[in-house]
């Protein structure tokens, strides 16, 4: 492997990272009964607070901070409209991602006075961690060391986040609550508060990748910067039946798509080309993967014959 | 000596102009199994649903061991040892059975859940009352009695000392009703008390110790089992008036209409239909008898057309129908009375002009082409209403607004009008008031007096008894036997609703 | 019975909430003015002079066109309660198919110009519609949910077209990403100012929309669909290829629309010209507005044309961008939505 590559999958592991941490929001709701389609705004407003943050405070924590903040506040939406409400969740995310572009444009040329793209020297971006003793390392080193605190965090909260849905007393209730709420309100767990929760959580996690988007290379706002992540990230939810660990191998074949759409352009392909790689892929994988699910019922059938 | 365990005094639970229970007693002994009858509507879910802590009653009082109680919610009357077994099961299909059964209150090892603890806990209970089961089995691939097993688990691991028991076994095969009485058994001898709400006089009398009847939200009788007899507790349930009886005159059967041969659905060694013949002609009506989940469902989907079967032959006013879709079955002479009225047989937003014409919106008059003659269609639901007496202010309201009975009777407008040759009703009286199922069961009578052929299935075998010429008992997949009326009564059809054929013979 | 209580109650409130939820856009999008230093009454006097002053009517009509035509486009699928995201991407190719044509066909085919501009469209409404088919299959055929793989589907479309424009058919002379210009004869006619028959195209749409909607049998069944799928199926409405019909159509208008914007107003297809205004999303927002109800979308649609329409001017007069009016709409969209939820449960 030479150089180049390593470096590719550098960026491949630093695109995964937002898409991944909007990933496991959607895991979470989607358990708990919330269709939530609404983390490409959700990452956006998380972007845009990471910069606004970043850039008044001058620290990069405390962009994510804001990130965090923001975003679980954006959330509010959802949570509320989609449970106390009973708001079609559909709708709401529909209506929420629309929001989520009309402020951050306007917030942009009313706090920063530009359109378009916001780049400032005052806003700290995230620092690169380097492990001394993983980098030396030839290959391995580029690609596990030199990624954003938040790059190693994502990895971690999959763990986390499985563990907590398969592992622990909040996990249990929660599946039941979305696998059918009557039942686990029969069974004295309060559906709508566990709804409302777990949907701020969810906001938390994609504000987190937000401030991965807006500070984790360069500390740059772009109007509509999210790009389709928080989409693909709903493909990588339905792709891994709401189960994180299979989410989270949907989202690095979706980098990988990705790093491959990079290198064709770097081949010489027009980019107009090569940026609808990962969205092929993504689709090709929802064939693949529905077509199977729907393959499976004959054959069971069959093997109870036999 | 006896110790009263609870006694209900003055229950009375009103919904708008209705009364659903009207100053009701109940005391029931400790370790007693005591049944609770009544025929639908008589008030058992609404008393139940008191004593578990879902409703609050409009009066009246609650004791529990000699202690005043007041539930505000189930999870009150939980916590106060009351457990209930649901018609509809609470349970979570993909999950497994220990997690159905600790659900809400598990055992925790640190922040995690301690799988081991749970998993013994829940095999003991089930070993101390006989309840075969694995408790590492994902719930969804169980049978529905072995489900109804979790539930009673979930009760125990609460500690239920009260448990309601609300029809269990409407959706149970023989054997796995002689398990259940098994298991009930077992609790009784753990000194549990048992509620057993039920409309199935053998089952009062085979397991039971003492029953309160109901009628129309009263209690008309209250007895030991074993100083009563069939013939009692039926005056009490009806009130002298033993059965709905239909005025008709005998069938004359005309033309095959509908003729299945070797259905089949589902495949392996057990199918849901397996290798079924029926024969339907004009003018006579055959009602399908037969315990839920003996493969009444699958063959109605498959006559339809909402289904595929895997094997035979479907004849319908003779174009072979087997593999055809809903539009052509309806096309070649169908008409159909779902059994859910409010999911698949209307619309509730739309107006009842608009739910009177599914089904026939490409036919004349109503469709010219592609164009609908908005004026036919409303002159047609006028008609219709007006006919079958729907209490509707005008063609144009949505049906969403009306009673279970009128809403019922937009969908009987809609099939019998069209001269269709075979009319499938599933459950047509279910959830209706008297009035309505009076109207309805004449209606069909007439429709076969016109030579309609008609196919009935009814869970209530009262209906099939009154309405059917012809009776065929199903059981696991099979007609296990076709009788001419004369020869039906209540009691052999329970024997072979049992698969018990020998002794019915 | 529990079943049979809330319809009337629904119905009754449901009228003035359209109204309520406009007062509370105006309401927070005016507090967003205050808050960065504008003056909340000058924007809005700015967007109503902008939009509906008699002068201003025209502008107002012509950015109506692909909005309406979009809400359209949304509107039909969401009748039978079925949703498609995938309108920038029929955008896309119905405005691709009709600015290539014009220019390649002759070269084989030579016919006259109106004859020409006829082909281009439906040409251009075939292409989309059946792209928008295409995800209507993914859902009859392997159970993809449309939703998303409507959405999906907008990327390659938008990226191949953008390609094509900028290398195989790019216009040499310019040096942009763009077709070249489509032969005179081919264009729209222009009514007067900026408008075009364009204009009377999508007026006639509307028209045989609401009449299928509310006369035909495909209306009725779609209608029907939309308040209870399983109530169709059971009335013999094969749903897949209801779904397929119904999806081509709403893909077929917004081919038309991006047809009569390449043929009306832009002469040739220029990178990413068709999709910056919006168009889709503001045309589904509209269509959810009025759930999916073709009038009521319609009107919904010319209302958010005249927001935008007015944005133009207030961003022109006051220095407030415009972008506040789809801030305005999300917030009109996200207040129904949960409006409807509280009148649902009272």
């Amino acid at each position: 492997m030479d150089f180049i590559s390593a470096f590719m999958v550098n960026s491949t592991v630093q695109a995964i990272t937002p898409i991944l941490l909007a990933a496991l929001a959607g895991c979470l709701c989607g358990r708990v009964g919330v269709f939530n389609i609404a983390m490409e705004g959700q990452l956006l407003i998380g972007a845009f607070c990471a910069v606004a943050g970043s850039h008044y405070t001058g620290s990069a924590a405390l962009g994510v901070a804001a990130a965090l903040v923001g975003t679980v506040v954006f959330s509010l939406i959802l949570a509320y409209g989609a449970t106390v409400f009973r708001g079609d969740a559909v709708v709401i995310c529909i209506g929420m991602n629309l929001l989520a572009a009309g402020l951050t444009a306007y917030l942009l040329r009313q706090l920063f006075g530009v359109s378009g793209v916001f780049s400032d020297p005052n806003i700290a971006e995230l620092a690169k961690i380097r492990i001394s003793s993983i980098q030396s390392i030839p290959w391995l080193g580029w690609i596990v060391s030199r990624q954003t605190v938040l790059t190693y965090l994502c990895w971690a909260l999959t763990a986390i986040v499985a563990y907590v849905l398969f592992r622990t007393p909040v996990g249990l209730r929660m599946r039941g609550v979305g696998e059918d709420p009557e039942a686990a309100q029969s069974m004295g767990v309060d559906v709508r508060r566990y709804r409302v929760v777990t949907v701020l959580v969810a906001g938390a996690l994609t504000g987190l990748g937000g401030a991965q988007l807006s500070l984790g290379t360069v500390g740059i706002f772009s109007e509509g910067m999210s790009a389709g992540r928080g989409w693909i990230a709903v493909v990588a939810v339905m792709l891994g039946r709401d189960n994180p660990l299979l989410a989270a191998l949907a989202c690095v074949l979706f980098g990988i798509a990705d790093a491959l759409s990079v290198k064709l352009q770097s081949q010489g392909l027009p980019n107009q080309l090569t940026d609808i790689v990962p969205y092929v892929v993504t689709l090709a994988a929802l064939v693949v993967s529905y077509r199977r699910k729907r393959d499976r019922r004959p054959a069971s059938a069959e093997a109870a014959a036999a | 000596m006896q110790m009263v365990e609870l006694e209900a005094t003055g229950i009375v639970k009103r919904f708008g102009s209705l009364v659903a229970n009207d100053h009701i007693d109940l005391k029931v002994v400790r370790g007693e199994v005591h049944a609770v009858m009544g025929e639908n509507g008589a008030g058992k879910s609404t008393l139940m649903s008191i004593l578990y802590g879902m409703q609050a009653p409009d009066q009246g009082s609650i004791l529990l061991r000699g202690q005043g109680v007041r539930f505000r919610s189930a999870l009150d009357a939980i916590d106060h040892g009351m457990g209930m077994v649901h018609q509809a099961f609470k349970l979570f299909n993909s999950l497994s059975v220990w997690e159905n059964v600790v659900y809400g209150r598990e055992p925790v090892r640190g922040i995690s859940l301690d799988r081991r603890a749970s998993m013994a806990k829940v095999a003991d209970l089930a070993e101390r009352f006989r309840l075969k089961i694995d408790p590492s089995a994902r719930v969804g691939d169980l049978s529905v009695g072995v489900r109804q097993r979790v539930e009673i688990l979930k009760a125990l691991y609460r500690d239920a000392r009260i448990l309601i028991l609300d029809e269990p076994t409407a959706v149970l095969t023989p054997p796995e009703r002689d398990g259940l009485f098994d298991v009930i058994r077992t609790l009784k001898a753990d000194d549990r008390t048992i509620l057993f709400v039920t409309h199935k006089l053998h089952e009062v009398m085979a397991i039971t110790d003492s029953v309160t009847v109901l009628r129309h939200g009263r209690v008309t009788e209250r007895m030991a089992t074993r100083e009563t007899t069939p013939a009692d507790i039926i005056r009490a349930m009806t009130g002298r008036v033993v059965n709905l009886t239909v005025e008709r005159a005998p069938a004359a059967p005309g033309a095959l209409v509908l003729d299945v041969e070797g259905l089949t659905i589902g495949t392996g060694p057990k199918p849901v239909v397996d290798r079924l013949d029926l024969k339907v002609r004009g003018g006579e009506i055959v009602g399908i008898a037969g315990v839920a989940g003996n493969g009444q469902t699958e063959l109605i989907e498959a006559l339809t057309g909402l289904r595929r079967p895997d094997a035979g032959r479907v004849t319908l006013a003779g174009q072979d129908v087997t593999q055809a879709d809903v539009a052509t079955h309806r096309a070649a002479g169908l008409a159909y009375v779902p059994e859910d009225r409010a999911v698949t047989g209307t619309a509730r937003g739309a107006s009842a002009a608009d739910n009177l014409l599914m089904g026939y919106q490409r036919q004349q008059p109503f469709a010219k082409g592609f164009r609908l003659d908005g004026k036919a269609i409303a002159e047609h639901a006028r008609r219709l209403i007006a006919r079958f007496g729907v209490k509707i202010p005008d063609e144009t309201v949505p049906v969403g607004t009306l009673s279970g009975g009128n809403l019922q009777k937009v969908v009987i407008a809609r099939e019998l009008t069209h001269q269709a040759p075979l009319l499938i009703a599933e459950q047509p009286t279910r959830g209706v008031d008297v009035g309505a199922i009076e109207f309805i069961h004449g209606e069909l009578v007439a429709e076969r007096d016109r030579g309609r052929a008609i196919l009935l299935v009814s869970a209530e075998l009262s209906e099939i008894l009154a309405l059917s010429d012809r009776i065929l008992v199903m059981y696991e997949g099979r007609i296990l036997a076709d009788l001419p009326a004369g020869e039906a009564d209540e009691d052999r059809l329970g024997l072979l609703m049992a698969g018990r054929v020998a002794e019915a013979a | 019975m529990s079943e049979n209580t809330v319809t009337p109650r629904r119905a009754a409130l449901r009228l003035p909430a359209v109204p309520m939820a406009i007062l509370i856009g105006v309401v927070i999008g005016g507090l967003l003015v205050l808050v960065s230093g504008g003056n909340p009454f000058n924007a809005y006097w700015r967007i109503l002079v902008g939009s509906l002053a008699p002068a201003n009517w025209p502008d107002t009509l012509n950015w109506a066109v692909p909005l309406v035509g979009m809400t359209i486009a949304a509107a039909i699928p969401l009748r039978g309660g079925m949703v498609n995201l995938g309108g920038d991407g029929q955008l896309a190719i119905g405005g691709f198919v009709a600015a290539v044509l014009p220019v390649l066909l002759p070269q084989i085919l030579p016919l006259p110009g109106p004859l020409l501009a006829l082909v281009a469209i439906l040409a251009a409404m075939l292409a989309a519609g059946l792209y928008a088919a295409l995800a209507a299959f993914g859902e009859v055929r392997f159970g993809i949910p449309m939703l998303i793989s409507s959405l999906l589907l907008s990327y390659p479309a938008i990226g191949l077209t953008s390609y094509f424009v900028g290398f195989p058919l790019r216009d040499t002379a310019t040096g942009l990403s763009q077709t070249a210009m489509i032969p005179e004869g081919a264009r729209l006619a222009t009514i007067s100012g900026p408008l075009n028959i364009g204009l009377l195209l999508i007026l006639v749409v509307a028209g045989l929309v609401l009449y299928v909607d509310r006369r035909t049998v495909f209306g009725y069944e779609l209608r029907m669909r939309g308040l209870n799928p399983r109530f169709t199926a059971y009335g013999g409405v094969k749903p897949g290829p209801q779904m397929l019909r119904t999806l081509f159509a709403s893909g077929a208008i917004a081919g038309l629309v991006g047809a009569i914007i390449v043929l009306g107003s832009l002469y040739r297809f220029q990178d990413g010209a068709l999709l910056t205004p919006g168009y889709t999303w503001s045309g589904l927002m509209a269509a959810l507005l009025a759930n999916g109800e073709p009038l009521g979308a319609m009107v919904a649609g010319l209302f958010f044309a005249a927001l935008q329409t007015g944005g133009f001017a207030m961003q022109r007069e006051t220095e407030i961008p415009r972008v506040l009016t789809m801030i305005l709409q999300a917030i009109i969209i996200l207040f129904l939505a949960i409006r409807h939820g509280v009148v649902r449960r009272a």
